[in-house]
């Protein structure tokens, strides 16, 4: 999974078509590899962005690094 | 009983002009069960979740609950339901028509990611609403399913809008 740095704004480029995508929601989430109580913003998740195509409506995730 | 619910909603979707519609059965997708969450999944039901603008979960109801294989399936996925519209068609043997595993789904389709509507269907006795055949004997369902419907589908292009157009920060 590609993961960029908060705070950083850029777009990603849809993995189908190539255009720009919009991104649109961010969400902790949990799984193998997160810690429990480690970033106090976290609570030991990790953070992903969700990001969809105007063109093609495809969608895709990225892990934002702290 | 519930698989005649679900051929009944999605026949009623499929009346609507410019609604493309498909019924997963959760029972024949074969999900393996050595592991749980994304790490199982499937890529032809994750392609559908993501073509999706809306889904529908048509689910009977086991001890006011839902039942593990929906869980099992619901949780294979993230990224495909994030900002989509869900609508909830609970059913039950008893009068309550589903409404405890509607309630108790809740919670999973927020954590999900996915957007409730406040209309639901709830299919009470469900014995007595189909013949043997499937046939729906009690035509005030339809009603209720076109209002259910109509809000599904304007949460559907309005959260579409949002995912296209609008952005977060």
């Amino acid at each position: 999974m590609e993961t960029t740095v908060s705070g950083i704004s850029n777009k990603m480029k849809c993995p189908k078509c190539g255009a720009e995508m919009n991104f649109h929601a961010q969400k902790i989430t949990y799984g193998i590899g997160s810690s429990a109580g480690g970033d106090t913003e976290t609570a030991g998740g990790t953070l992903q962005e969700f990001h969809a195509c105007p063109k093609c409506g495809a969608v895709a995730s990225r892990l934002v690094a702290a | 009983m519930s698989e005649h619910v679900a051929r009944l909603l999605t026949s009623e979707i499929e009346k609507r002009s410019g609604v493309e519609t498909e019924l997963i059965d959760i029972a024949k997708m074969q999900l393996s069960t050595s592991d749980a969450g994304e790490a199982i999944k499937q890529p032809e039901f994750a392609g559908k979740m993501e073509r999706a603008d809306a889904i529908v979960i048509v689910s009977p109801e086991y001890n006011h609950g839902y039942s593990g294989l929906l869980k099992h399936v619901l949780d294979s996925c993230l990224k495909e339901y994030i900002h989509k519209a869900v609508g909830i068609v609970g059913v039950s043997a008893g009068p309550f028509g589903g409404s405890r595993v509607i309630q108790n789904l809740l919670p999973v389709m927020r954590e999900l990611g996915l957007v409730t509507i406040f209309w639901d269907v709830n299919f009470s006795s469900v014995h007595g609403v189909f013949s043997p055949e499937g046939a729906l004997l009690d035509a005030s369902y339809v009603r209720r399913i076109d209002k259910f419907l109509k809000e599904l589908i304007w949460m559907a292009k309005t959260l579409r809008c949002g995912r296209e157009q609008i952005t977060i920060d």
